[in-house]
C-alpha cells in the first residue's frame, strides 16, 4: 500500500527548508564558537592542546575574584565601557539633529557637499584616525606647531597622553567619524515623511522650526528608537580598534574597554587566553543581563518587549 | 565581434594556463622561517634574497611574532606545523619538542662541514636530551671562550656625541646627577640639529618593553646593568650575584626611573617620547636629533667614517659611581636557538640542512654581518677587508642591480639572527667578521677624536677603561635553558609587567618627586596585591642554576 504523503506536511517541510540556511548560519556563526569557552575551564598554553590533564574547573574564575587588585582592574574596565557607552547613548540623538538640519539645506550642491564630507570618515579606519590625530596633535604636530610659532604657550602640550575629559574626546572622535553614515537612516526616513503634512503645516503659517519640532522629529522617533534599542544591545560590544590605536601608559588607565582588555590580556602571552577567555564569558553574561533589564523596562514603558 | 572576443579570451587563459604551466617547472621553494628575531613578517626581498635565491633557488617567507603578534604562534602550534626552520627562545623551544614540533636533526648534522666545527655548543645545548638526538643549535655561537670579552663597548653604557662633550668642557662625571648637568649644558649648547629639528639628550621608546626575558621598560631595565646589574625576569641579579627585589629602592630600577623623571623634569626628554616608537627614535638618531644613546648598536646609526673624522661621533662617556655589567663573549649561544620543524618533507629537509650549513659558513657570515664586496667593503691587497660606504644601511643606499637592486636596508637579511657570531674569526682573512677588530678600520679609526678620547681616559676603548678601572662585572657564557614558566606564574609574571610598565612610563613623566613617590608607592602595592612576592621567589629558584654554572665557570677561568 502507497502512503499517500499529506500536502500541508510537504509544504511545512519546504518552507523549512527556506530557513535552515539561516539557521546553519546562526548556529555556526552564533552558537558554535560558544565551544571556545571550554579554555576558560582548561590551563591551556600552546603548543599544548588541551586535554583532561589540563582541567582545572573553575580556577580561572576564582583567580578573577580572589584579588582585589585583579578586581579593581576589571571594575575600571568596566567602568570606562560604561561610561564610554553611556555617552554615546547620552548624545544619540546627535545624527538625527544633524539629519534634520542637513535636510533644511536648500542648496543643494552645498547639502550633497556636506553629506559627503561626514560620511567619507565612516570609511577611514580608526589606524588613519589616528594617523590624522598624531600629525595634528602630537607634540610635534600642527596644532603644537601653530600654538608655539604663535607665541600661546611655551611648551608643546601632550594631547595624546593627556587624560582630562578623555571620554568626551572620545566620542568627539567617534561622532568625527560615524555622524555622517548614522544620519543616512534619518535622511531616509525624513524622504519618507509625507509631503501633504508639510504643506498642510506651510499653509497654517508654521514656521521652519514649528514645522521640524511638531512633524519632522515626531515622525522620526520611530526610527530613532530602533536605533537606540540596537546601540543598547551592543552596550558592552563599543568595539577595541579606537581605544587601541590610542592607548598609551597614560591613557590605557581610562580608554581600555572590555572588548579592549580582552584582546590586551590575550594577546599579552600564549598562557593567557584562558583568563581572557574568562572575561569575555563575563561580557556575555552582563550583555545577557542588560538585555533582560532593557526588555524588562521597554515591557514596563512601552506595554510591550522586543524579544 | 563576440566570436571574435569569445576566441580571444580562450587565447588568453590558454597562454596563461601554458605559461603557469612553465613557471611551475623551477619553481621556487618557499621556506617558512618562523623567527622570534624578526622584526619584518613577509616574503624577505632585496638583495639578501638573491643571495639565498642565486645559491638554493629558495625564497624566505618569514613568519615574525614580533609583528605579526603573538597569537601567530599560538594558531601555527594549533595547526602542527610552525614553520620549516625555526628561531625560538630556549624556553618555548623546549615547548615545542615536547608538543611535537620540531624535528630531530642529528642524521644530518654530520654531513654539515661548517656547523660541525661548533659541535662543542651544539653538544652541550643537547645534552639535556636523550643520546643521539639533536632538536636545536645555539643561535650567534661564537669560536673564543666563555670566558673572553671582545668587544670595544659592553651592551649598554651612557654613549654621548663627542664635539658636545667636548663644548660642555669635558667634565669629569661622578654620578648620575653629574650626568644630567652635562646633559643639560649639551642641551643647552646644542638645542637642534642642524636642520633646526629639536634635539633632546633622552629620546625614549616602548616597542621592547617586557622582552628578552625582563620585566618592565627596555630603557629601564637595559639601563641598570650601569651599575653590575642584570634583571632576570623579575628579580635583580646584583653584583654580588645575589637577587634583589625589583621593587626594592637600593635596586638600580629605581635610580634609572628616578633618573629619567629627573630629566623629564629638567626639560632633558624628548616630549615625543610617550608617543613615538623605535622607528622614529631611530630616525632621530640618523638626524642628529639625539645627545645620548646607551645600547652598543645604536652607534651604527650615526657614527659614520666622516663623523669620527670630523669628531662628532658617540663616545663612551664613563660615570664614576657606576659599573658596567657585560655579558662574555655568547660561546655558548644566546638565549635563542635555531631548529628545523617536524613536518618538512624529506626534499625541504635535505635543502633546509644545506641552508643552515651554508648560513654558518664564511661566505654566508660576510653576507650577514659585512654585506656586499663592493658597497660594504672592499678587498685590499693583502686579502684583508676595508670598510666602505658604511652609511649603507643608515641611509638604504641603493644596491647596484647586479645585485638585486633596491634600498640596502629594505634587502637586508631579515632573518636578523645568526648561527654565528660577527666576533668568530673569518678564516680568508684571519680577522673578525666585526669590521670593528679589522686592522683596516682601527687604522681608519685612528682619528684625532680617537687620541682624544684616548688620552683624556687613559684607555683603548670603553671595556679597556672598564677593566683598567675596576668597573667591569662580566659574567660568562653558559649553556643554560631556563624552564618555561606555568601557566599560573606566567599569569602572575603578565599581570605584573602590564602594571610595571604603565607605572614606571607614568613615573617617567611625574612633575615632582613627591608624585614620582607616591607612583612608586602605589606600584609597588600593586605589584605586591598581584603576587609579585610569589614571582619573585619562583624567578629567583629559576635562575640560581644558570648563576651557579657562571659563578663555577668564573672561577674555573681563573
Amino acid at each position: 500500500m502507497t502512503r499517500s504523503i499529506n500536502p500541508r506536511k510537504l509544504r511545512s517541510y519546504k518552507e523549512f527548508l527556506y530557513v535552515l540556511p539561516f539557521l546553519i548560519i546562526v548556529a555556526l556563526f552564533s552558537y558554535f564558537p560558544l565551544y571556545g569557552w571550554i579554555y576558560a575551564f582548561h590551563d591551556y598554553r600552546p603548543p599544548f592542546p588541551i586535554s583532561n590533564e589540563t582541567f582545572v574547573g573553575l580556577k580561572w574564575f576564582s583567580t578573577l575574584v580572589n584579588n582585589p587588585v585583579r578586581l579593581k582592574g576589571v571594575v575600571r574596565v568596566l567602568r570606562n565601557t560604561f561610561l564610554m557607552s553611556g555617552i554615546s547613548l547620552a548624545f544619540s540623538w546627535f545624527p538625527m539633529v544633524f539629519a534634520v538640519f542637513l535636510n533644511e539645506i536648500r542648496n543643494k550642491p552645498f547639502k550633497k557637499f556636506v553629506q559627503t564630507v561626514t560620511t567619507l570618515p565612516n570609511f577611514i579606519s580608526w589606524v588613519l584616525v589616528y594617523a590624522v590625530a598624531f600629525a595634528l596633535f602630537s607634540t610635534n604636530g600642527a596644532v603644537n606647531s601653530v600654538l608655539t610659532g604663535t607665541g600661546l604657550i611655551a611648551k608643546p602640550i601632550s594631547f595624546l597622553t593627556e587624560t582630562d575629559g578623555i571620554y568626551f574626546k572620545m566620542w568627539l572622535w567617534l561622532t568625527w567619524k560615524n555622524a555622517g553614515w548614522a544620519a543616512i537612516m534619518y535622511l531616509a526616513a525624513i524622504s519618507g515623511i509625507d509631503e501633504q503634512m508639510i504643506e498642510a503645516a506651510k499653509v497654517d503659517g508654521a514656521t521652519r522650526m514649528q514645522i521640524i519640532w511638531h512633524i519632522t522629529i515626531p515622525s522620526l522617533l520611530p526610527t530613532y528608537f530602533v536605533i537606540v534599542m540596537l546601540n543598547l544591545a551592543n552596550f558592552l560590544s563599543n568595539g577595541m580598534e579606537q581605544y587601541f590605536v590610542f592607548q598609551n601608559a597614560f591613557t590605557q588607565d581610562y580608554v581600555e574597554v572590555l572588548d579592549l582588555y580582552v584582546y590586551n590580556i590575550a594577546n599579552s602571552g600564549p598562557g593567557m587566553y584562558p583568563f581572557a577567555t574568562v572575561i569575555s564569558i563575563l561580557k556575555s553574561v552582563v550583555s545577557v543581563v542588560l538585555l533582560f533589564v532593557t526588555n524588562t523596562a521597554s515591557k514596563l514603558i512601552r506595554g510591550e518587549g522586543f524579544i | 565581434m563576440k566570436k571574435f572576443l569569445a576566441l580571444l579570451l580562450t587565447a588568453v587563459m590558454v597562454m596563461s594556463m601554458v605559461s603557469f604551466g612553465a613557471m611551475a617547472d623551477d619553481a621556487v621553494i618557499t621556506i617558512d622561517f618562523y623567527d622570534d628575531a624578526a622584526n619584518y613578517h613577509g616574503i624577505q626581498t632585496g638583495w639578501f634574497a638573491k643571495v639565498v635565491k642565486d645559491r638554493f633557488n629558495i625564497e624566505l617567507n618569514i613568519i615574525a611574532k614580533q609583528v605579526a603578534g603573538e597569537q601567530i604562534y599560538a594558531t601555527r602550534a594549533a595547526e602542527g606545523n610552525l614553520g620549516d626552520i625555526l628561531i625560538m627562545d630556549k624556553a618555548e623551544f623546549a615547548n615545542a619538542i615536547q608538543a611535537g614540533l620540531v624535528k630531530n636533526i642529528a642524521d644530518k648534522l654530520p654531513e654539515c662541514a661548517n656547523l660541525q666545527q661548533f659541535m662543542a655548543q651544539i653538544d652541550s645545548y643537547n645534552s639535556q636530551f636523550e643520546d643521539g638526538i639533536i632538536y636545536g643549535i645555539p643561535a650567534e655561537m661564537t669560536d673564543t671562550s666563555p670566558v673572553t670579552l671582545t668587544a670595544e663597548l659592553v651592551g649598554s653604557q651612557p654613549q654621548i656625541r663627542w664635539d658636545l662633550y667636548k663644548a660642555a668642557g669635558s667634565p669629569d662625571v661622578a654620578d648620575v646627577d653629574g650626568l644630567l648637568d652635562l646633559l643639560a649644558k649639551i642641551h643647552e649648547i646644542h638645542p637642534t640639529n642642524d636642520a633646526g629639528d629639536p634635539a633632546y639628550p633622552f629620546s625614549l621608546w616602548p616597542d621592547w618593553d617586557n622582552n628578552d626575558n625582563m620585566s618592565g621598560p627596555a630603557n629601564v631595565v637595559q639601563l641598570t646593568t650601569w651599575y653590575g646589574q642584570k634583571l632576570k625576569n623579575s628579580a635583580m641579579l646584583m653584583p654580588d650575584n645575589t637577587f634583589k627585589k625589583l621593587t626594592d629602592r637600593d635596586v638600580a630600577y629605581y635610580k634609572i626611573t628616578k633618573m629619567i623623571n629627573k630629566a623629564n623634569q629638567m626639560g632633558l626628554v624628548d616630549p615625543e617620547s610617550y608617543e613615538q616608537g623605535w622607528n622614529e627614535v631611530c630616525a632621530k638618531i640618523s638626524n642628529g636629533q639625539v645627545d645620548m644613546i646607551w645600547y652598543n648598536w645604536e652607534i651604527g646609526f650615526w657614527n659614520s667614517q666622516e663623523r669620527l673624522d670630523n669628531g662628532s661621533a658617540f663616545q663612551f662617556i664613563p660615570v664614576g659611581d657606576q659599573a658596567y655589567y657585560a655579558d662574555a663573549d655568547p660561546f655558548y649561544g644566546s638565549a635563542r636557538v635555531w631548529g628545523v620543524g617536524s613536518s618538512v618533507s624529506d626534499e625541504k629537509y635535505d635543502l633546509i640542512m644545506k641552508f643552515l650549513d651554508w648560513y654558518a659558513s664564511p661566505e654566508a657570515l660576510v653576507f650577514q654581518h659585512n654585506g656586499i664586496e663592493g658597497l660594504n667593503y672592499t678587498v685590499g691587497e693583502d686579502g684583508k677587508f676595508i670598510p666602505y660606504m658604511d652609511n649603507a644601511l643608515m641611509d638604504n643606499l641603493p644596491v647596484p642591480e647586479e645585485f638585486g637592486g633596491g634600498g640596502y636596508q629594505d634587502g637586508n637579511n631579515a632573518i636578523n639572527q645568526w648561527l654565528c657570531s660577527s666576533i668568530c674569526t673569518n678564516p680568508n682573512t684571519g680577522e673578525t667578521y666585526d669590521m670593528k677588530f679589522w686592522a683596516s678600520y682601527i687604522a681608519k679609526n685612528m682619528t684625532q677624536m680617537k687620541s682624544e678620547w684616548m688620552e683624556k681616559f687613559d684607555a683603548r676603548d670603553a671595556v679597556d677603561w672598564m677593566n683598567k678601572n675596576g668597573k667591569l662585572v662580566a659574567s660568562p657564557s653558559v649553556s643554560f635553558s631556563p624552564a618555561s614558566d606555568d601557566p599560573d606564574h606566567e599569569f602572575i609574571r603578565k599581570s605584573i609587567n602590564t602594571e610595571l610598565c604603565k607605572y614606571t612610563w607614568q613615573m617617567f613623566r611625574a612633575e615632582s618627586d613627591e608624585a614620582f613617590e607616591a607612583l612608586w608607592d602605589e606600584m609597588v602595592e600593586t605589584l605586591e596585591g598581584l603576587g609579585y612576592e610569589e614571582l619573585y621567589q619562583y624567578d629567583c629558584a629559576k635562575w640560581q642554576p644558570e648563576v651557579d654554572m657562571k659563578v663555577e665557570a668564573a672561577a674555573a677561568a681563573k
